[in-house]
């Protein structure tokens, strides 16, 4: 469970409590092929995960977010200088206990299984068959999503399907989950919904979440820490604790004093990123 | 819903109507001897002849060995046509080296293939069966290379962030994805398979309706001759929709696709 290697270090660094370190990013950079040859996109990008922490990384369009995320989910190679380790094993592929949520949820479902059938898929074959039914159930209900087990997904609306896509997710009770704008081109009151269904589920599983989006309020709302990217190649121009209570409240957290503060500085951090 | 009104719902009315008015047309035609072709029989005369054939079994002897050897080409060019494409489509050096080759085979069309096949086989079912497999394996292959070429990168992504193995890759996300294509593949396989095997029963194999259609001709025997052609167009539809209601039954039942739970 435990991570022996520098979870003091970067603890003393950033002045908080001593926990373990989930993932590890040193030095890493990527370069990714354009027509005009290989061109660095990230560079020099270092930073610590810590066990059960809400990450959230923002950054203008096209400034490496989706890129960097992909690199701790073992779906992109970083230049072999870099260090990138998630629970201590470096990433060389997808990590164990870790999944990635993708942004297209409509493309990351299988049309042609129902519902339940998509939350199965990474089970199939690994838990008995008494586990995976469970865990299924189980995970489905966590998102509300027990009464439509038996519907395929493009019965569902929008908000749903990504719901499917997040209990598809759970059900491989992952330590670690890294989400590319999941709520990203939902409306308002759903992302709500879907917001409070996911700091739930922080707090119960206590997994470690890197939190891509575009949305500053989510950022603040959700996570414990801001990271914000820029630059060409991309680096992690500021880094923003967010020290609000938890359980955080869609409205009575949004009316803190606190809140409006650190709203503002991560608007400006952004802004400032754009000269 | 009676189960007549839902034939008579999926029945299209005015397309049959159509049909038994071209033939009323064509009969009364040559009753009043508008149409005068010394070989041109009336439909009643064809249908009389049909008859007969029925009667005494040969019509049934020559379908069933049609219908026998397309299935069995076509099956065969099914599996040859699914297991090259995937190598095709998903193992990149395959494609690099084979693609040329392909390329210029493809370019002939497989009735020039014909009198190739006669001189290796001789006048036999074997020749029918290899060129029927060779014809119809085309469009499977083709579209099944399509077909695992365009599923889309999200679903690799997937499979890589569940730690899906290779094979559970293949069977659960990219067989699945690709099935549309596949399907219309096999479809136009079908439809080759058996206007190959009519080709080769007219010039090679002595069995099966092509070869009757010759007899008929040779004996001069034009009722027979239309009997056959009917025969054979009545069977390629009963093959196409047979096929058709098969895919409809595994599509909405979705459980025969590799996507069933383990
Ligand atoms: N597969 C790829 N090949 C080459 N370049 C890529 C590839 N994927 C992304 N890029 C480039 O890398 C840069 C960062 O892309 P990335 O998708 O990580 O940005 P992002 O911050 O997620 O943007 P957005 O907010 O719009 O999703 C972009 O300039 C993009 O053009
Ligand atoms: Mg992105």
């Amino acid at each position: 469970m435990t991570v022996e290697r520098s979870a003091d270090v970067s603890s003393a660094a950033l002045g908080t409590q001593p926990r373990s370190v989930a993932c590890q990013c040193r030095n890493a950079s990527v370069d990714l092929g354009s027509r005009a040859g290989p061109r660095r996109i990230l560079g020099d990008i270092n930073f610590d995960l810590h066990e059960g922490e809400f990450v959230a990384i923002l950054g203008r369009s096209g400034s490496g977010k989706t890129t960097l995320l992909r690199v701790l989910g073992g779906l992109v190679d970083p230049t072999p200088e870099s260090v990138v380790t998630f629970h201590g094993r470096p990433v060389a592929g997808p990590p164990q206990d870790v999944v990635f949520v993708f942004q297209n949820y409509a493309a990351s479902l299988l049309p042609w299984r129902t519902v339940h059938n998509n939350v199965a898929l990474g089970l199939e074959g690994k838990v008995p068959v008494a586990v995976k039914r469970a865990r299924i159930s189980e995970s489905l209900a966590t998102v509300g999503l027990e009464a439509r087990a038996a519907d395929y997904p493009w019965q569902l609306s929008g908000g749903m399907q990504q719901r499917v896509q997040l209990a598809r997710s759970l059900a491989m009770r992952p330590r670690g989950l890294l989400m590319d704008e999941p709520f990203g081109s939902l409306d308002a009151m759903t992302k709500a919904s879907l917001q409070d269904q996911l700091q739930q589920v922080h707090q119960h599983t206590g997994a470690t979440i890197a939190f891509v989006t575009h949305d500053i309020d989510e950022a603040v709302f959700l996570s414990d820490r801001i990271l914000v990217l820029d630059g060409s190649p991309a680096t992690i121009a500021h880094e923003i604790p967010v020290e609000l209570p938890r359980p955080r409240d869609q409205l009575a957290t949004k009316e803190l004093p606190e809140f409006l503060r650190l709203r503002r500085q991560v608007y400006d951090a952004i802004v400032e990123t754009g000269d | 819903m009676t189960s007549a009104t839902a034939v008579l719902r999926r029945t299209n009315v005015l397309g049959v109507a159509t049909m038994l008015l071209l033939l009323g047309a064509w009969e009364l035609l040559i009753r009043v001897g508008l149409l005068d072709f010394q070989n041109l029989p009336a439909p009643s005369a064809v249908a009389a002849r049909a008859q007969q054939l029925l009667a005494s079994g040969e019509l049934m002897t020559n379908l069933l060995h049609t219908l026998r050897v397309t299935l069995l080409g076509w099956v065969l060019a099914s599996v040859i046509g699914i297991g090259l494409g995937l190598v095709l489509g998903l193992w990149r050096p395959a494609w690099r080296w084979s693609m040329a080759s392909f390329e210029l085979l493809r370019a002939v069309p497989p009735i020039s293939l014909v009198p190739l096949a006669l001189l290796v086989f001789g006048f036999s079912v074997r020749t029918e069966l290899t060129l029927i497999v060779y014809a119809s394996a085309w469009p499977v292959l083709v579209n099944t290379i399509e077909g695992v070429r365009t599923v889309r990168p999200e679903l690799r992504d997937v499979a890589r962030t569940l730690h899906l193995s290779r094979r559970e890759t293949l069977l659960k996300l990219t067989l699945p994805a690709a099935m549309p294509s596949i399907v219309v593949g096999l479809q136009l396989g079908l439809s080759l398979a058996l206007v190959l095997a009519v080709v080769a029963e007219l010039v090679g194999n002595p069995s099966g309706l092509g070869n009757a259609l010759i007899l008929a001709q040779l004996a001069l025997r034009p009722e027979e001759m239309f009997a056959y052609v009917f025969t054979i167009g009545l069977l390629g539809i009963a093959l196409n929709a047979a096929f058709r209601q098969i895919v409809a039954w595994t599509l909405t039942s979705a459980k025969p696709l590799p996507g069933k739970v383990s």
